[in-house]
């Protein structure tokens, strides 16, 4: 078997590979030159993608680059980056400690902000990558060995596919988001000493700045009580010696989670000075201000309905994200991790602004449960659907908006296609984690009654 | 090697040589049209403004590429005794209100700085595409303005006015714009001739009603209606319209020779310096070069045409000659090119950032400021908020440092205990 390189060479390959990449296009889009106009002009790159191959779907009102810049450049001046009702988390705005990356105007100040954006996009991307690859051998200890070629494979596709590299070139917020999470649920699964802080103010950092993350708290807490390793073969109910026992665990979890929580309110309401930026931000994800079309399944649906309906809606919708955490985490209690996973997928399709880095992170977590894949029903189906979904997103994006010659419908459209790809995909994981408990029993029960020549058919 | 260098840097030149802008062939037509006044009385203004409205929009200019800006305030108001119905002639032959005419700025918002702002076109992003002037570099544009004026200024809505200045100005940021080809500039209220004294942007042709001094007058009243229904210089230039048709070859020269000063009881003037091709020999009759001579023209020196000396050279240069239907025609081909236009309005978003700074405004005070309790923490905390207010970048230090010591802590392992 040819030894494959190491993860860690893997990694730094790709973040090089990704950073010729960006400055490629960024000098091929932007020739650098000493005419002080251009540095007015904004990143070309960002506009690049942002109006081309990740039309509408590399970044939301929530991630956008141009937002971020425009909040720091507010808050920098004085002016609350939250009058007009959406923002980013007041986090962010810690970032304006570096003033060169809110104003370019000189032109060597130009030249090192840049490459401290650059350096600002990729390091959560490295980060994601090891907390993958770290979540991989915390679930599969005995099968992974440090050259084999998954170890190589799933920083590589993560950190290559359109999905990691469109949300990079275009500087949304999004990586960040992604890394944090990765962050939580990596150090959720490696039991080092003080584990289960570090992955709860990870998690606490990620619900900060995207309040759809807060459903992935119970499946957390679940996991840093139980332990990452596949057990999907085996379920059994979720004991930690008594049930008491395992409720008060729980529930201190819980408590540091909310000491985590408050204390970055704290900070963000230091940041700012008023408390207005909770509307702006969670509620924004709550109640839907902002329209700009996106991947998801919201913005169409509440363009279209009377304002009288729309606080129904919203609660309907809400309620949607939130009705699934108490089945799946009862279900899956016996292997967390893929209560995660599944929940994942939940969020990527049906949260009120997903991107592109949403859908990243669900697809990149199918690498780490290969166990299921013998039992997947529909997989060639789903990936051609979301394969047609991803192809004609951005074409129809792009015929919309830049054309003139389609309109909404053609890219609500797509969009549907690839909701349905999304639920495709989770109700196959489903489907497929509860299978394999199936298939175990019928091998326990023919490995009982060995005299007679039981044939346990199994359906695949 | 230099010499290929240097002969191709020559080359960057070339476009100067080429002929101007004016003399190539324009690709779309556009009408703005504007009556600046409002109330009853003025219902002539509002039936010049529909009148030509009617005939723009019959030699082909679609309603998109038509800004109408009128008070419109005399189709349903309670005087009126036709309601829903402006006319522009005694016997109300013609409804020139209609069911299908789109009023793009109306009422209120017929106002100087909308005017100004849809020609620059330095609008908001919230004004919707019926209320710009999409324009390119290859677009007529056929601009007519009817009210109350007086010596270079126009009266808008009895509130404001618009001085000649500012319309040069406007139409110069225009031509630096490329956002038109050529335009006809119509202007009919008193001493209309002075409102397009100021111009000088090249590619524009302009004629008014009546010169600096001298009144312009309504045509005819209508005894039903009770006010008069057209203005004098409207009416016989719309009358000569209806002799125009969308295929016709009449030339300018052919409408301005038709001005009939004993009837329409002012003197109309032209102004074609600025405008670089020629305007037609006119009506044979009384050709163009005797405009303003003759009977009927009693001004001193001729009826006043501001570029009578150059006309003659515009004909030897070899363009051609300009036709009604150059700014009254159908629409060739509509080409919206929105990214120069983008890249423009940046230019001039920039430069106003820096004329004018955002003020700096200390962020509001936290809400839990309270002056009842007086406990010794409290008149801490007060300190702190005002210290944290008077320097507004400790805010983001102070939290990046909670932020990073909050991380210390958690990563540092320090926080032992459940592990």
């Amino acid at each position: 078997m040819q030894q494959w390189p190491s993860y860690p060479k893997a990694i730094g390959f790709c973040i090089v590979l990704r950073l010729l990449l960006a400055l490629s296009l960024d000098l091929y889009l932007s020739p650098p030159s000493l005419d002080a106009y251009s540095s007015h002009n904004g990143d070309k790159v960002v506009q690049f993608i942002n109006d081309g191959p990740g039309l509408l779907s590399a970044s939301s009102p929530l991630t956008l680059y141009a937002n971020l810049k425009e909040s720091l450049w507010l808050y920098h001046h004085g002016i609350d980056p939250y009058g007009s009702g959406i923002g980013q988390s007041p986090l962010y705005l810690a970032l304006s400690f570096f003033p060169s990356i809110v104003d370019h105007t000189p032109i060597n100040s130009q030249i090192l902000s840049k490459a401290f954006e650059y350096l600002l996009w990729t390091i959560p991307d490295a980060f994601s990558a090891w907390f993958l690859v770290k979540i991989w051998t915390a679930r599969a200890p005995s099968s992974f060995k440090s050259s084999s070629s998954i170890a190589f494979l799933l920083p590589t596709i993560y950190l290559l596919s359109p999905y990691g590299i469109l949300p990079f070139l275009a500087r949304s917020t999004g990586v960040w988001e992604n890394a944090v999470l990765l962050g939580a649920i990596a150090w959720a699964c490696d039991h080092a000493p003080n584990f289960k802080s570090k992955s709860l103010l990870l998690l606490a950092l990620r619900t900060h700045l995207s309040l759809d993350a807060f459903i992935l708290l119970p499946p957390l807490i679940l996991l840093l009580l139980g332990s990452p390793e596949s057990m999907l073969a085996e379920p059994r109910p979720f004991a930690l010696r008594a049930q008491f026992t395992v409720f008060r665990a729980a529930g201190s979890l819980v408590l540091e989670f909310m000491a985590y929580w408050s204390a970055l309110t704290l900070i963000s309401t230091l940041i700012v000075g008023h408390w207005r930026w909770m509307s702006a931000t969670w509620g924004a994800s709550l109640s839907l201000p902002s329209m700009t079309p996106n991947p998801g399944l919201w913005w169409y649906f509440f363009t279209e309905m009377f304002d009288h309906f729309r606080p129904f809606f919203l609660v309907v919708f809400n309620i949607h994200l939130l009705m699934y955490v108490a089945p799946i985490c009862i279900k899956f209690q016996h292997d967390p991790l893929y209560a995660l996973f599944i929940l994942l997928g939940i969020l990527a399709t049906f949260k009120s602004y997903p991107t592109l880095s949403d859908h990243g992170l669900f697809i990149a977590f199918w690498a780490i449960f290969p166990e299921v894949y013998p039992y997947l029903r529909h997989p060639f189906p789903t990936f051609l659907v979301l394969l047609h979904s991803a192809l004609l997103q951005p074409l129809f994006a792009h015929l919309w908006l830049s054309h003139g010659t389609g309109n909404a419908n053609f890219y609500y459209a797509s969009t549907l296609v690839g909701a349905c790809a999304g639920g495709m995909a989770v109700v196959d994981a489903v489907w497929a984690g509860l299978r394999i408990a199936i298939e175990k029993a019928g091998k326990d029960v023919k490995e009982v009654v060995e005299g007679e020549e039981m044939v346990v058919v199994t359906q695949q | 090697m230099r010499l290929l260098s240097f002969a191709l840097f020559l080359l960057l030149y070339l476009p100067l040589l080429s002929p101007s802008n004016a003399s190539s062939q324009h690709t779309n037509n556009w009408a703005v049209l504007v009556c600046s006044s409002r109330y009853w009385f003025n219902y002539r203004h509002m039936a010049n403004a529909l009148g030509m409205y009617r005939t723009v929009k019959r030699l082909g200019i679609p309603d998109s590429n038509i800004i109408l800006m009128l008070a419109d305030d005399a189709a349903c108001n309670s005087r009126n005794k036709f309601p829903g119905s402006v006319y522009a002639n005694p016997g109300r032959h013609l409804d020139l209100y209609g069911e299908n005419i789109e009023v793009d700025y109306r009422g209120y918002e017929v106002t100087v700085e909308n005017f100004l702002r849809l020609l620059t076109g330095r609008l908001p992003d919230s004004f919707p595409r019926s209320k710009r002037l999409l324009t390119d570099s290859s677009s007529n544009i056929f601009i007519y303005l009817t009210g109350h004026g007086g010596n270079e200024f126009l009266k808008f809505q009895d509130n404001e006015e618009v001085s000649a200045h500012d319309i040069a100005d406007a139409f110069h940021q225009m031509y630096e714009g490329g956002r038109y080809n050529e335009i006809f500039f119509m202007v009919d209220t008193c001493q209309a001739n002075s409102m397009y004294s100021k111009f000088y942007s090249p590619g524009i042709l302009a004629t008014g009603s009546s010169v600096v001094g001298e009144n312009s007058y309504s045509h005819e009243n209508d005894y039903d209606i009770g006010v008069a229904v057209i203005d004098s210089y409207t009416h016989y230039v719309l009358e000569y319209m209806e002799k125009v048709n969308k295929t016709s070859r009449l030339t300018m020269a052919d409408l301005f020779t038709s001005y009939d000063v004993p009837k329409i009881g002012s003197h109309p003037g032209i102004r074609s310096d600025l405008f670089e091709r020629p305007l037609g020999p006119g009506n044979p009759d009384h050709p163009m070069s005797e405009y303003g001579w003759g009977k009927g023209w009693t001004v001193e020196g001729g009826g006043e045409w501001m570029g009578r000396e150059s006309e003659g050279g515009k004909s030897a240069r070899g363009f051609r000659e300009a036709l009604i239907t150059d700014f009254f025609g159908g629409v060739v081909d509509v080409d919206v090119n929105n990214e120069d236009n983008d890249e423009f309005l940046h230019l001039f978003e920039y430069e106003d950032s820096e004329c004018s700074p955002i003020p700096k405004t200390p962020l509001p005070p936290s809400s839990n400021k309270t002056h009842s309790s007086p406990a010794t923490s409290l008149p801490s905390l007060f300190s702190l908020l005002d210290v944290l207010d008077s320097y507004p970048s400790l805010r983001p230090h102070l939290a990046l440092t909670l932020l990073v010591a909050l991380f210390v802590i958690v990563f540092g392992g320090v926080l032992s205990g459940r592990s």
